[in-house]
């Protein structure tokens, strides 16, 4: 009896040992590496034929004299298509490799399109098919993505490349969102919020930084500048470089910035300095009479820079100058949120999240007032409180001067 | 006859009630009670206590006896017989579901050109080999998988914490009890499933006093850890991605598994977490494999290699009519919901009821 067992345990696990190495050896339809092409960048702008638009690719290249092997070159290709399916059936009749989709760092949405609309219709492909990651960033590009994608940069990196460290290396910063696919869907399901992207555009020299240039009349590097607000598909507006400021106090998303109070009229000492924390709560109250929303605005800064006063000074003076660096710079912060407040009211987009966070701290009074929530925004109280901390003034108390010494008046 | 320990009891039921709940619990609740969905989880779950606890008290009342042989002793040959085969056919249909749920899963989230058949084949070798084995052997591959099954799932939450979405669980309770109440319905039907598995495993369990105190808190242990990890699970999926999101995810966690990505270098580790989930669900179809075969044993006196290739083959052709992935999640929540809920519901409280009633006649 216990021999017939033995046999039939035998026989079975035979089985499953010819079966697993029949068929466990490897995926289905596997590919080695080095067949694959991997996607680093997607760029979409409006099509030349009704209903088509036009995709731009941005795959990797391994470079073959490369020392390291991890130093890539770039192959982009453009076709126009009117899903983007159809453009991967262009790309692949063209590559001799097979596109990885798992490697994409960077969806760009070039202005046309994104002022056409239709842009979520594109996105499915991106939340739908298991190959891509959630993490990748979405950036509006001013003017065409295909072009962003196509530039040569002083850098070497390939635009997406470059596109994904300026984003990452963005908290040191903080001037601009970051917007990762998973954000913008989750933001789109809050339905009262407007999405908001940041603004990738090229930087030819003497457009704000001086290069040496390669001859050609071509921008030689990028940067990520302002945001972009939708409203449903569409581009609505373009936010300034201080009212995206502005928005990244509100939304509680400094981590880092380098902030001066040059701007200021007020006073004659101007301040520079690096925002060392922040931190934005906000409270949904009562006040007379009507609800408000007040953002309390708590930072850390250190003095790095301080333009203005050429002599010593002494203890007090320097501790009533730090004094006044806290408040000027509390008025550049309020100034920046006051900015970005104005934009949503003008345009009547919540992109700030305030309806999110009326329904978050107070949910039967969001039930009133959510049917016309976009008529609201516009007058909808908002105060501010903003409060610096210096915690130090750098490694020196007075600014360096001339002493008055010999050979002084 | 085989036996296996209360702690391999404990270890067993836990694997066998997580199965893969985990992947689409946070859509099912959150569908149904928004972001308040999390809440209704663990009191889903602990529906499956009174009825665990009414199991073993049978049991204690019937030693060495599964249900069916129970129900043939307090309700008679011609109902009993009834229920075996209800039992039976639910048991295989849900079984032949799990393993099409294998290769819905793989097909849909990691390897999309392999035969959706190969996942099938692969799953049904491993739960036949188990089988055959016998339940000691399957309790101790249980016992191996399930802490690795539990790591995978710990690490997919704790990796996702980064992609936490500020206040996506705000306003707690908006829209009052109701809703929760509703997704706690939809989560029970995940208790019932193990409470079924009970029913055929009675006769493998250890019943001496002792023994008896362990399983009972056993059942309370079991109930208590898987219904915690789920709760966490719908917790992380509403933070990360909002309700709407997560609604709208057919394998959420599989989702959140693809955006794990440690210090930007290391990411791509889904792979991992599903090799260790494909466990869970072998153990699943597993359960279910072995509480037919009970069943056909206990009703029809039909064992043997035979017709336990016959069961396979069956498994195989339930998963093979269900190749369309929205039509195997659709008929998965209808066995669930109209099914096995009102099945094990009535006919567990019945036996329960009526051996009590007959109990204090005869005091």
């Amino acid at each position: 009896m216990k021999t017939e067992r033995g046999k039939g345990h035998k026989f079975i696990l035979r089985l499953t040992i010819i079966a697993c190495l029949l068929f466990l050896t490897g995926c289905w339809g596997k590919k080695e590496v080095e067949d694959l092409a991997p996607l680093l960048g997607v760029g979409f702008d409006q099509g030349e034929q009704p209903g088509t638009f036009l995709v731009t690719e941005q795959f990797a290249r391994p470079k073959k004299d490369s020392s390291s092997g991890a130093e890539i070159e770039d192959r982009t290709f453009s076709v126009e298509a009117s899903s983007v399916r159809e453009a991967f059936e262009k790309f692949s009749e063209v590559a001799y490799r097979t596109p990885f989709m798992g490697s994409l760092k960077v969806i760009i949405i070039g202005e046309d399109f994104a002022k056409s609309g239709d842009f979520n219709n594109i996105l499915d492909f991106f939340q739908r098919y298991a190959e891509f990651r959630r993490s990748m960033y979405l950036v509006l590009a001013k003017g065409k993505a295909q072009d962003i994608l196509n530039l040569k940069l002083r850098s070497g990196l390939l635009p997406a490349m470059a596109i994904k460290s300026n984003i990452e290396g963005g908290d040191e910063i903080s001037v601009f969102p970051t917007v990762r696919l998973g954000h913008y869907l989750t933001i789109l399901g809050t339905k009262s919020t407007a999405p908001i992207f940041p603004v990738v555009e090229s930087v030819k020299s003497r457009e704000g930084v001086e290069y040496k240039e390669d001859g050609k009349d071509e921008a030689g590097e990028i940067r990520i500048h302002g945001a972009g607000v939708m409203h449903g598909d569409y581009l609505a507006d373009y936010l300034t470089d201080e009212e995206a400021k502005g928005y990244m106090w509100l939304e509680n998303d400094v981590i880092h910035r380098l902030i001066n109070t040059v701007d200021l009229n007020e006073n004659s000492v101007k301040f520079g300095g690096q925002v060392l924390k922040a931190n934005t709560k906000y409270r949904v109250k009562v006040n007379n009479d009507k609800m408000e929303i007040q953002y309390q605005i708590k930072t850390s800064i250190a003095i790095d820079e301080i333009l203005g006063p050429q002599k010593q000074l002494s203890g007090l003076e320097w501790v009533e100058l730090v004094k006044q660096a806290e408040k000027d710079f509390a008025k550049v912060i309020e100034k920046e949120c006051e900015s970005s407040i104005k934009k949503e009211r003008e345009l009547g987009l919540d992109f700030l999240g305030i309806g999110r966070h009326i329904e978050q701290k107070n949910s039967a009074y969001w039930k009133t007032i959510k049917d016309q929530w976009e008529a609201e925004i516009a007058d909808f109280p908002i105060s501010l409180e903003v409060k610096v901390t210096i915690h130090h003034s750098g490694m020196s108390s007075s600014s360096a001067s001339n002493s008055g010494g010999e050979g002084q008046e | 006859m085989e036996r296996i320990s209360s702690h391999q009891f404990v270890v067993l039921g836990s694997a066998v009630l997580m199965g893969t709940t985990f992947l689409p619990i946070a859509s099912i609740v959150t569908e149904v009670a928004g972001r308040d969905g999390w809440m209704s989880v663990l009191p889903g779950f602990v529906v499956g206590i009174p009825y665990g606890l009414m199991v073993i008290s049978l049991l204690e009342q019937y030693p060495r006896k599964n249900l069916l042989q129970i129900s043939d002793i307090i309700l008679g040959k011609w109902i009993s017989k009834i229920i075996g085969v209800v039992y039976i056919f639910i048991m295989c249909y849900f079984g032949g579901l799990l393993l099409g749920q294998a290769g819905d899963i793989y097909q849909s989230s990691i390897m999309p050109l392999t035969p959706i058949g190969m996942f099938y084949l692969g799953g049904i070798l491993l739960v036949f080999y188990l089988v055959k084995s016998g339940i000691e052997v399957f309790a101790r591959f249980s016992e191996i998988l399930f802490p690795l099954i539990i790591i995978a799932l710990v690490l997919n939450i704790g990796l996702s914490i980064p992609r936490i979405e500020h206040g996506e669980l705000l306003p707690i309770l908006s829209e009052g009890i109701r809703p929760i109440i509703w997704a706690w319905l939809k989560v029970a039907p995940f208790a019932m499933e193990y409470i079924l598995f009970l029913a055929g495993i009675l006769t493998f369990l250890p019943t001496s006093k002792r023994e008896l105190v362990q399983l009972k808190r056993g059942v309370w242990r079991t109930v208590f850890l898987v219904g915690f990890l789920n709760m966490l699970v719908v917790l992380i999926q509403i933070l990360i991605f909002g309700p709407g999101e997560t609604v709208r995810m057919v394998y959420g966690l599989l989702v959140l598994g693809k955006m794990v990505e440690i210090s930007r270098t290391v990411a791509g580790v889904e792979s991992v977490f599903l090799g260790a989930w494909l466990g869970a669900l072998i153990i699943k179809a597993g359960a279910f494999f072995f509480t037919v075969t009970w069943g056909l044993e206990t009703v029809f006196n039909l064992k043997g290699l035979k017709w336990n290739l016959g069961v396979g083959v069956i498994f195989m052709g339930i998963a093979f009519k269900f190749t369309r992935g929205p039509d195997l999640v659709m008929e998965i929540g209808l066995v669930d919901n109209y099914l096995i809920l009102p099945f094990a519901a009535v006919w567990i409280l019945t036996l329960w009821g009526i051996s009590r009633w007959k109990g204090a006649g005869i005091s």
